[in-house]
């Protein structure tokens, strides 16, 4: 009987299939006590390897004879790393050759491992080196927001960022082809013309004669093209005014108003207008109830609230002796409205009447935007030489996120120079020196200059790059204002635990959600994974938008209120929009299902409606914790079925930190007697399998965990059959722990959260640094993730304890 | 964006799906050959080379006949059209995509070596290498012919996370193109970008007046950071000269504008970005090709038409399935038949782009009898994840150095990096060897 085995395995975003075509397991002699390397180790190379990888023409020009004793391998740990992964991915020796039993291979390994893991403990601290890291896309997008002010996305055009070790962000595998370099000078240029405009336009002025005023209505009284304010005239029961119109701004600003007015009246006291801005009720300077009872017409009520720019009296008493009014409209007002209206008369005084030609409004009068003002502020009583490189020093401090020196400065205000001998403007010649900033490796980078960059010797980095290396972290963008004064002071390190706290706060700390978060739970896929929409039909682009946003608010609450990493395992709580609940089958608040027994409902839910998502708590549910969450559901399943190994491989690999090996190559198909496997449901399929030991030993640990999550389907829905058979979702994993259910795997995972805990910090620590981990990382890992799980396992004792370890704060040359 | 003349903009609704295009040549010659059979300037030679992946369903791909008048199994029957511009070439091999001690992977490797004949790195990030891949080679050497030496497409975005096939970095399983055997070119899967690309949108001095500030800028930034090597370790300065090195190409390419005439902007809708229908897309993908090579904005070209590996599912074409899983079909009757639909979709777009080029004047011919289209997957059964008996085809007359309308069948382990050296042979680029080629093909001429 031939057996083969056909399945499918998650290694990213792209699925490789993998066929364990594992060695059988046999019967395991014992190893004897203390196995050394001189003895054992050399018996299993003289065995196994020296016959093709020794003597002058090593095969792979690999040569294991050359190591004869346990320094000798401590020495080339890369080598000896390389051998371990192929003899434990059973890739050698070649199939032809005579192989080694599963025990032999792992005795043997367990020797060199020990080796190494001996040595770390005992070794010098090496914080490592990071290599210079380009800005990725998403990068470059806040920088740019935070260093101009302005939100636009402009590396929209940007090709996709290389990934490495599992992240965009990693310098050294972040490259710079020539057509990105292309897209950075455009960039750099566009975002300089929003930011600086040289030339203003011209203030706009928009003005609308009064028939096209409000309130409007046909008895509004008009007279040759001038709208009639009455104020209460003998038998006439209307009080008309006051007239406005809307106006949409499109930015704050100070604008001016204007109106065309005369007026008549019979009495001898002068009539008095006010013109009025419609502003938020919050605005300084809102009319007060006593200044509003001064107006006149019945539409004051329902005009505010307004602020009274200014009140006039009025001279002008014939349409051809108008009065011109003109007042002041002060920014920050939320403006919308102008209106001019007609002040009560004194007492005793007979009505006037009020015509209105013409309304306007001119500005906004500063027609430069708000970062044209920020960027370019200066001292007015510098002269222009200083102001130059008052601003440019200011700008260069932001963007290089460091202070510069006096050279490189004076060649930026030579390059300004050289603009303003041309003729061009100052701020022309300004804006230029700015666009070439961001074009430089010293933006474009996170350069850490290093005075002895060939030394060896571990050395804090500077408070500059401690600044941007924390920003980077949590922000995805340049330090602020407050990181850098620290620096500056440099008294940031002193402060780490407290900035982190304070970062963590900010709204920008969504940035590891976005980045870090959805990079490490592998989710990216799922924006472009198709369902098969005959079995899915369901799924469509609000559920898989729905899936991703439950996903990210539900890590945004466990970074803003601090809570443990270990909900990530299991929660009880989430975030549902109506879409998603239906899809759980989740009828409120509460945590309530579709059809649940009324004994046990919980009280107090309201229903989820609409789009908006809302907290819902899961307290006994099935659900909570990113394993039972749509979006990690779907990424780990097929179009059209689930895939348990594709999840056990996910849980192996994004939790547990503990990958299974790389497929070996010359994969088999899934026959039988030369026939396809297909008959019988996917476990069961999977389970004849298994039953080739060849299979078992590698799938074993995959499986087990992917069978506990059956009981959701390839979107994720809850169900407790697949076809007709009922679903089974009982597993066992290696070393006899039986689960049944996806609430008892979960218990399984919870047992294991040293190893859970010990993986997210790696993740983590990989993230924050921009660089694979190395060996000696080790030491720094455990020690982080001991600390976090002795402060229970809050998501800011993580960050804390990071950013305080030696390879965050710490670095090498690059030679040791 | 400074907007065009629209006058034919109504005739272009429903673009890319089977309205025919308003060609350049209706509005006269763009290039000098264009105009007609002008013996002292005849019409360039391109190369053009479209991956597909995962492999084909071979017994619905290899004709059985040789020579000329050969049959055309299910997948090439969307050719039928084009059959006598075709040369189908049985037996190549990619020697460099097998494992040779790697272990798996070898979606990452059959990309990775399609075009290299070289063994790519199995790493999942930190040091890329495999080799100079065939266009990057011609690119190099025509450099100064055209404003872009070269244009990589592609049809699905790079995959984003970790590494994409058993340990090797997901660059592998996206990428075609090699400018040199460490540096992988990103391919553009927007079609408005690349038409942007293609087609300065500015005025001519406009143009010019920013190529003087933009080398002023890069001048300064080359100027300013020589210095800062001094303060930088070894893997730093790496990449500080990988910038440099982008920069003086930045700088050729805006000195190489200055000499060439202007490319004229073709009469065609600015695409608005990434249409969500597939097949849509990458028709807009080969419309552009078409207008490249037309305008001769550049006379090499890769379309990576999904990544190696690609679970992509094509509804258009019945299958609901995922392209990659689908692939490993266990020999199951009812899989090899939607592999055989996917296959066949795709040579169904091949052959629109083909028909198109056969549809424009130029000179003497057409511009499929000035192109040499290489066609074709690193792998041969998806199922079976072999690098050799690879299905591959070349189509067009390469200016008259094919004898097209025939099935070739090759000796086994033939590498296919000879057929390689003999399209940079018809394009006067003579090298000895690339990758791990053993000299041209035979009777291809």
């Amino acid at each position: 009987m031939r057996l083969f085995c056909q399945f499918v395995l998650l290694t990213s975003s792209i699925i490789a299939v993998v066929i364990a075509q594992c060695t059988p397991v046999a019967v395991v002699a014992q190893p004897k006590a203390a196995p050394g390397f001189k003895t054992d180790g050399v018996a299993f190379l003289k065995q196994h390897c020296v016959k093709c990888h020794a003597g002058e023409k090593p095969k792979a020009d690999l040569a294991l004879d050359r190591f004869a004793d346990e320094a000798a391998i401590l020495k080339d740990r890369k080598t000896w790393q390389r051998v371990l992964d192929v003899l434990k991915a059973g890739e050698m020796p070649p199939p032809s050759r005579p192989q080694p039993t599963v025990g032999e291979t792992e005795a043997f390994t367990k020797i060199i491992g020990d080796l190494f893991e001996q040595h770390d403990r005992t070794a010098k601290p090496d914080p490592g080196r990071v290599t210079m890291r380009r800005l990725n896309r998403n990068e470059y997008n806040y920088t740019i927001r935070d260093l101009i002010g302005i939100d636009f996305n402009p590396a929209e055009d940007f090709p996709s960022d290389d990934v490495g070790h599992g992240f965009d962000n990693i310098g050294d595998v972040l490259t710079l082809p020539p057509v990105l370099l292309e897209r950075y000078l455009a960039a750099a240029e566009t975002v300089m013309q929003k930011a600086i405009t040289p030339n203003p336009p011209k203030t706009p002025v928009r003005g609308i004669g009064t028939q096209f005023t409000e309130p409007a209505s046909a008895n509004v009284p008009m007279k040759n093209g001038f709208r009639v304010v009455l104020f209460k005239p003998d038998g006439t029961p209307v009080e008309t005014g006051p007239i406005f119109t809307r106006y949409k701004v499109p930015e704050d600003g100070e604008y001016i108003a204007r109106a065309t007015v005369f007026a008549e009246t019979k009495g001898t006291k002068p009539v008095k207008v006010a013109l009025l801005a419609g502003c938020a009720p919050d605005a300084k300077g809102v009319a007060t109830d006593a200044e509003a009872e001064q107006l006149a017409g019945a539409a004051v009520k329902s005009l505010r609230p307004f602020m009274v720019l200014k009140t006039f009296e009025v001279k002008g008493r014939t349409e051809k002796m108008t009065d011109a009014l003109q007042a002041d409209i002060p920014a920050g007002i939320a403006f919308e409205k102008l209106a001019v209206a007609l002040v009560k008369p004194e007492e005793g005084e007979p009505a006037p009447t009020l015509y209105v030609k013409y309304i306007s409004l001119e500005g906004p009068r500063d027609m430069r935007p708000p970062s044209h003002r920020k960027l370019l502020t200066c001292d007015p009583k510098k002269t222009p030489a200083e102001q130059t490189r008052e601003v440019l020093e200011r700008f260069t401090l932001r963007a290089f996120r460091r202070p510069i020196e006096k050279v490189e400065l004076d060649r930026l205000v030579q390059l300004a120079d050289r603009e303003l001998a041309k003729g061009e403007k100052w701020e022309s010649a300004i804006q230029f020196a700015m666009t070439a900033a961001l074009v430089s490796p010293k933006f474009l980078f996170r350069i850490e200059l290093d005075d002895r960059p060939n030394s060896p010797e571990p050395r804090a980095i500077d408070e500059y790059q401690l600044a941007s290396r924390l920003s980077y972290f949590l922000w995805s963008s340049m330090p602020d204002d407050e990181l850098f004064e620290l620096a500056r002071k440099k008294q940031l390190t002193a402060n780490l635990e407290l900035q982190v706290k304070r970062m963590l706060r900010d709204p920008k700390a969504a940035a590891i959600t976005e980045h870090f978060v959805t990079q490490w739970l592998q989710m990216q896929p799922l924006r472009n994974s198709r369902p098969d929409p005959t079995r899915f039909p369901q799924f469509d682009e609000r559920l898989r938008s729905a899936m991703v946003q439950e996903t990210k608010l539900f890590f945004n609450e466990i970074i803003r209120e601090d809570r443990s990493v270990l909900d990530v395992l299991n929660a009880d709580f989430t975030y549902l929009n109506s879409a998603l609940a239906r899809h759980y089958g989740i009828t409120d608040t509460a945590g309530n299902t579709v059809g649940q027994n009324a004994k046990t409902r919980k009280p107090g839910g309201q229903p989820i409606r609409g789009d908006q998502f809302v907290r819902v708590n899961l307290g006994g549910s099935v659900r909570g914790g990113v394993l039972t969450q749509a979006s990690i559901l779907t990424v780990t399943s097929n179009p059209g079925r689930t895939s348990p190994v594709k999840r056990g491989r996910w849980v192996l690999e994004q939790l547990l930190g503990t990958p299974p090996p790389p497929p070996p190559p010359d994969v088999p198909e899934l026959e039988k007697d030369g026939k396809p496997v297909t008959v019988g449901t996917l476990r069961q399929q999977m389970e004849a399998h298994r039953q080739n030991p060849a299979c078992a030993n590698c799938h074993a640990k995959m499986d087990g965990l992917g069978f506990g999550l059956e009981n959701f389907d390839a979107i994720g829905a809850f169900r407790t059959k697949d076809g007709d058979a009922a679903i089974d979702s009982s597993g066992e994993l290696p070393g006899g722990v039986t689960f049944a259910g996806p609430a008892e795997l979960k218990q399984v995972l919870l047992a294991k959260k040293d190893l859970y805990v010990k993986c997210l910090t790696e993740k983590l620590l990989t993230y924050a640094l921009g660089r694979g981990l190395e060996y000696y990382d080790r030491r720094s890992v455990e020690k982080i993730a001991a600390a976090t799980a002795k402060n229970n396992y809050r998501f800011s004792a993580l960050v804390s304890e990071l950013v305080q370890s030696d390879p965050f704060r710490l670095r090498r040359g690059t030679n040791p | 964006m400074i907007p065009r003349p629209v006058s034919r903009r109504t005739a272009l609704k429903g673009l890319g799906v089977s309205v025919a295009l308003p060609w350049l040549e209706a509005m006269g010659p763009v290039t000098g050959w264009a105009a007609g059979a002008d013996t002292r300037n005849p019409a360039p030679n391109r190369m053009c080379f479209l991956y597909v992946p995962n492999g084909k369903n071979m017994a619905d791909w290899t004709p059985k006949a040789e020579g000329k008048g050969f049959d055309l199994p299910a997948i090439l029957q969307p050719l039928k059209g084009v059959q006598d511009e075709l040369l189908v070439l049985t037996g190549l091999t990619a020697d460099k995509a097998r494992a040779h001690g790697d272990g798996g992977g070898d979606h990452a490797r059959a990309l990775g070596a399609f075009l290299t004949g070289s063994q790519p790195k199995k790493t999942d990030g930190t040091d890329i290498r495999a080799g100079i891949s065939v266009d990057q080679v011609a690119a190099t050497r025509l450099a100064d012919k055209t404003r872009l030496p070269s244009l990589e497409l592609g049809g699905e975005h790079g995959a984003m996370a970790g590494n994409c096939d058993s340990g090797y970095s997901c660059v592998y399983s996206s990428t075609m193109s090699w400018r040199s055997a460490t540096q992988p070119l990103p391919k553009e899967v927007n079609p408005k970008i690349v038409f942007e690309r293609l087609f300065a949108t500015k005025p001519n001095a406009e143009r010019l007046a920013q190529d003087a500030r933009r080398k002023s800028i890069l001048d300064f930034v080359r100027d300013d950071s020589k210095e800062l090597e001094q303060k930088l370790g070894a893997n730093d300065k790496r990449k500080l000269s990988e910038y440099f090195s982008a920069l003086r190409d930045l700088e050729l390419r805006i000195e190489r504008a200055e000499k060439l005439p202007p490319v004229k902007t073709p009469d065609y809708k600015t695409p608005a970005g990434i249409p969500a229908n597939y097949e849509e897309h990458i028709r807009l993908q080969y419309d552009l090709i078409a207008l490249a090579f037309q305008t001769d904005v550049t006379r090499v070209v890769t379309f990576v038409l999904a990544n190696e590996g690609s679970n992509k599912t094509y509804p258009m074409a019945g299958v609901n399935e995922a392209h990659h899983e689908l692939s490993h079909h266990g020999n199951d009757p009812a899989k090899k038949a939607k592999i055989r639909d996917i296959n066949t979709f795709h040579t169904s777009q091949l052959a629109y782009f083909l028909e198109k080029l056969k549809g424009m004047k130029e000179g003497d011919g057409t511009l499929l009898d000035h192109s040499m289209i290489a066609y074709g997957s690193g792998n041969s059964d998806g199922n079976a994840h072999n690098h050799d008996d690879l299905p591959i085809l070349v189509a067009g007359k390469g200016c008259g150095t094919f004898r097209t309308g025939r099935h070739i069948r090759y000796a086994k382990e033939t590498p296919l990096n000879n057929l390689w050296i003999s399209m940079l042979d018809r394009m006067d680029i003579k090298v000895a060897s690339l990758g791990d080629s053993t000299g041209q093909l035979r009777d291809l001429t």
